[in-house]
């Protein structure tokens, strides 16, 4: 009697510590993030990788198939429900959510660990003086180009030193060479036939982010410092914007707009029309050398366009961990692993990301094992890492952004776009209407 | 001097023209699903080429074998079945039930909750969304499946009035002779009523097939994780801003759309016979 | 059946119904119409500004007037045209000519297309560079079209395509054709009429509940477009094309604006009863049913 009682104590105990080590160990988190399918695949990948080195560890991926105001909806949603993830990409309203008390306080973590110094300073996004954000990569526009396009239409590649590269009109000038219509015509010759045409020379994105390289070259700016102001009309900013209206209404080397808001899917893919050789030129960001590296055709990359100064871009999503997650241990070992380029090589290798990570710049061998490989093409180097040196922030924090631009701003552009009013008269209409909203409110 | 007359009594047009505007019609109408079977047998570069290719010389069968791999084609199919079925049951269940009762038992408030009834067909489903999605977000329902089911177990106003209409016009001589019989109302509706109502329980069963099959509304409010998504919304995920596989979703889509064609062109003639009987003349 | 048993089986059996009413609809509305006295974007506690979003919209909000304009102009232009169009196609469906199940199934195709699918597809027939309605117009040597690009030309595009999917008014109609007696077209035809004094004097008549029928769930299908201009165009260019659901969409799930949107949610559905009611009462006029004599 007392031997099998001591047995069912102990197999009792056998139990209660084997429930006990597996549901301790058994930490679930989960994971939100947007991109392509393969961005999906590769994300993907990473979480597996992690699971693999932190056995006890499981992630949840939540792909979405949306991004921007959709996928900040959605959050806002989660929060309403307790549904929110553990970790996740974040965009436009990160502010909103940091004032609200969203997002887990990284600060003890990351200097615990004494991280601060190894990133590039961009990186953390602060909110009273506490680190609720990091962005998850360093993103930046790039001109990519068709080499055996432009070269069977005798245009010369472009340099590929930030520093030195062409100017807008010399840009203009071979966008032109290259824009041929179903007579074998260029822009300005007789005969040319605009709706007939057979490839344009350039197709420039121009969602909001995108705009941002070009005006700064130009000497212009959309807020100012302090976000008290709106300068989308001053001389400088209303030529360069002018100046990316006229490729499709003037000088014709672009085609006609499909509808300027990023989530539009009514054009063709322009990819697929640079490889095809429709269009010769596309001014994206370096995220499309992801996709491009599974295309076979000679990719050339050229340096931005000079108006006045060199300038590039600085955008990414940002990656929070929040508040509400039962793992916050757990939770930074998994924003630490995203942000650790050598763990998550092929994110950075295959050209979705840039590091944020300062020593993979500079360092020689950290830089050979992400830029030293055919989805990175020769100029990359030049044209786009060195340039980065220069880059400048994307507004993030300016209140009520998105809204400001949204509602205001991109009616605007659009019949800019579409010719039917000049930059100047668009410009300043929008921003008398910004002025008059109130929306104008400063910084976080 | 009136139109060549034509053979068949219900002509009123002579055959010429109807032929021609059939197939009219018919290019107009079938054009673009050609275009969608055209993609999907094309790789994605070719399929923006200028002049557009008519017709792929190497159609790329693997297309439709690729999409299962991209995404989990497989695991929204069977979503989407489960869906479907679940909806079929609570539709018929409920709408079956409800319009019994208000076409053949004459109880206290009958035209009050049939007048109700049809009265929301004309409110917006905007004015109802936001709320709903709150309610289950308090009832913890947000990413899954019940919002996209539970509802249909609860009537719908346009299957109401269908049905209403049809239980109308059998006879009522048959529920009498059932009542001397010492029927209840339940035998009567089991074993009298659906019987005869088949065609417009077709209608029923198919629209609800349809709807639920198609709908990327309620998944895309409802559903986060994607192992939960259906292939409406499965769908969309092949289009990002960022890179879309063009042929791939062309393929999804008559992946998608073949099984509701087969089931329509097999089930037209109930289909229209359920709703000529049910008399929406009425 | 004595009376009490009646109300009882009766109740029994709508019990989803009454259920349905109160949890779908009549829960919901209450709701909104609590959330529209409120600012609410969600993270923050609501704040009761009472009828302060009913203000803003009606003074302040000029995008509330384009997208009731918007709504409106979509509404004239597709309704007609959509019933013209599927009753035309119901005519021809209704022959006794071979392979009319075929013809069915094709012309409800469109209809079967998941959405996602068919937004893409009009939206490259639209691609004024490579689209085919483009290269149809170029072949036939008339000037081609900006289309969706367009704020003129956006909303007639969108009609166009509405036409594409009038599957299901087809069916309604064609069941409805289905259920003309033969006597009355065989006596018109003795009488020596011909086919149009018979659409005019049979069809027509006769078809009037159905046709009103369908006119009603039009004008409410029209005043609640969404799912083309959201996946086509956003709303753009310009907001040209921003549908009155579009916008509460956006102030909603875009700015979060809760209680704005559901105010807006609000005046849809008073201005879709008021609209209903006039097309009832107007039927009064034209339609005729089977029992009336005229």
């Amino acid at each position: 009697m007392k031997k099998g009682f001591a047995l069912l104590v102990a197999l009792l105990l056998q139990v209660c510590f084997a429930a006990s080590v597996l549901t301790a160990e058994n930490i679930k988190l989960s994971f939100m993030f947007w991109g392509s399918p393969a961005e999906d695949q590769a994300i993907r990948k990473a979480l597996k990788d992690f699971e693999g080195a932190n056995p006890g560890i499981s992630v949840t991926p939540l792909f979405a198939t949306y991004s921007g105001a959709e996928y900040d909806a959605k959050m806002k949603a989660m929060s309403e429900s307790d549904t929110l993830p553990d970790v996740g990409y974040f965009g436009g309203s990160f502010y909103d959510y940091a004032s609200n008390n969203f997002f887990l306080d990284m600060t003890p973590y990351i200097e615990k660990e004494g991280l601060k110094k190894d990133y590039l300073p961009q990186t953390w996004l602060t909110y009273k003086d506490k680190i609720y954000g990091a962005y998850t990569a360093a993103e930046s526009q790039v001109v990519y180009y068709n080499k055996k396009t432009l070269q069977d239409a005798g245009v010369a590649l472009p340099p590929t030193d930030y520093k030195k590269a062409w100017t807008w009109d010399q840009y203009v000038s071979a966008w032109t060479k290259l824009t041929i219509d179903k007579g074998g015509k260029h822009p300005g010759e007789a005969g040319f036939d605009p709706k007939k045409v057979v490839r344009f020379g350039v197709f420039h994105e121009t969602w909001d982010q995108m705009l941002f390289p070009v005006v700064w070259s130009n000497g212009g700016d959309i807020f100012s410092e302090d976000g008290k102001q709106i300068l989308i009309d001053t001389p400088e900013t209303i030529q360069a914007i002018q100046r990316l209206a006229d490729l499709r209404n003037k000088n014709l080397v672009m085609s006609s707009p499909g509808l300027t808001e990023y989530n539009s899917t009514s054009k063709a893919d322009p990819k697929v029309l640079l490889q095809n050789g429709q269009i010769g030129f596309y001014v994206s960001g370096q995220w499309e050398l992801l996709d491009f590296a599974g295309m076979n055709f000679p990719l050339g990359i050229g340096a931005l366009p000079i108006q006045k100064k060199p300038a590039q871009l600085y955008v990414s999503g940002i990656n929070v961990i929040f508040k509400k997650t039962k793992n916050p241990d757990a939770a930074w070992k998994l924003q630490k692993w995203l942000m650790s380029p050598d763990k998550t090589l092929d994110l950075y290798a295959k050209g979705l990301w840039m590091p944020t990570k300062s020593s993979w710049y500079t360092n020689k061998e950290d830089l050979a094992k992400w830029v030293n490989n055919p989805a990175h093409p020769a100029g990359f180097k030049e044209a786009v890492l060195d340039s980065m040196t220069i880059s400048r922030v994307a507004p993030a924090r300016i209140k009520n952004y998105t809204q400001i631009w949204s509602e205001f701003v991109n009616p605007e552009m659009d019949l800019i776009w579409l010719g039917k009013q000049s930059a100047e008269v668009g410009l300043k209409k929008a921003a008398a209407k910004v002025r008059a909203s109130g929306l104008l409110q400063g910084l976080w | 001097m009136s139109l060549p007359q034509v053979r068949t009594n219900r002509h009123f047009l002579p055959r010429l023209f109807i032929y021609l505007g059939l197939l009219l019609g018919t290019v107009i109408y079938l054009g673009p699903f050609v275009w969608q079977v055209r993609s999907s047998l094309m790789t994605l570069s070719n399929i923006f080429a200028y002049p557009p290719i008519l017709w792929p010389e190497d159609p790329q069968w693997k297309n439709y074998v690729d999409i299962f791999s991209i995404i989990p084609f497989g695991t929204y199919y069977f979503n989407t079945i489960f869906l479907v079925v679940w909806n079929i049951l609570g539709t018929l269940i409920s709408n079956v039930c409800i319009a019994f009762a208000l076409a053949r038992i004459p109880f206290k408030g009958r035209k009050t909750l049939f007048a109700l009834s049809i009265g929301t067909l004309m409110i917006p489903s905007a004015v109802t969304m936001i709320p709903t999605y709150i309610q289950w977000s308090w009832l913890g329902g947000l990413n899954s499946f019940w919002p996209l089911i539970v509802p249909s177990f609860f009537g719908n106003a346009f299957f109401i009035f269908l049905l209403v209409q049809f239980f109308r016009s059998i006879p009522r001589e048959y529920d009498e002779a059932a009542f001397v019989d010492g029927a209840g109302y339940p035998q009567i509706l089991l074993k009298l009523i659906v019987p005869m109502a088949q065609p417009a329980i077709a209608v029923v069963v198919i629209f609800t097939f349809l709807n639920t099959w198609n709908d990327f509304m309620g998944p895309l409010f409802y559903l986060n994780d994607n192992k939960l998504f259906t292939l409406a919304l499965g769908l969309k995920s092949l289009l990002s801003s960022y890179n879309s596989y063009w042929h791939l979703l062309m393929a999804g889509a008559t992946l998608v759309s073949l099984p509701l064609i087969l089931v329509f062109f097999f089930a037209q003639k109930s289909f229209v016979e359920g709703l000529t009987a049910g008399g929406i003349k009425g | 059946m004595t009376f009490r048993k009646d109300t009882l089986w009766g109740w029994l059996f709508c019990l989803p119904l009454a259920l349905g009413l109160t949890i779908w609809v009549a829960f919901p509305l209450g709701v909104a119409v609590v959330m529209s006295l409120f600012q609410w974007n969600m993270i923050s506690p609501a704040k009761f500004i009472g009828l302060g979003n009913y203000v803003f919209m009606f003074f302040t909000d000029h995008l509330f007037w384009q997208s009731l304009y918007v709504m409106a102009l979509y509404t004239v232009l597709s309704v007609p045209l959509q019933l013209i169009v599927a009753f035309g196609l119901a005519l021809l469906l209704n022959t006794k000519a071979k392979g009319m199940g075929i013809f069915r199934t094709i012309f409800y195709l469109p209809s079967l297309i998941p959405v996602v699918v068919s937004t893409a597809l009009w939206l490259w027939m639209f691609n004024p560079q490579y689209g085919y309605f483009n290269l149809i117009l170029d072949t036939l040597g008339l000037p081609t079209q900006e289309w969706l690009s367009s704020p003129d030309m956006v909303i007639p595009s969108l009609v166009l395509m509405s036409l594409w999917s009038v599957g299901n008014i087809v069916i309604i109609f064609l069941a409805g054709l289905q259920g003309i007696p033969k006597e009355l077209e065989e006596a018109t035809q003795v009488d020596g009429g011909n086919a149009w004094h018979r659409l005019r004097h049979v069809i027509l008549p006769f078809m009037s509940p159905v046709i009103f029928y369908n006119l009603v769930m039009g004008v409410i299908a029209g005043l609640q477009v969404f799912t083309q201009p959201y996946i086509m165009t956003n709303g753009g260019p310009a907001n040209a094309s921003l549908t009155y659901v579009l916008h509460l969409y956006k102030q909603a799930f875009q700015f979060s604006k809760m209680g704005y949107a559901n105010a807006l949610a609000l005046v849809l559905l008073v201005l879709t009863i008021v609209l209903s009611l006039v097309v009832f009462k107007s039927s009064d006029k034209w339609v005729y049913y089977e029992g009336d004599k005229k």
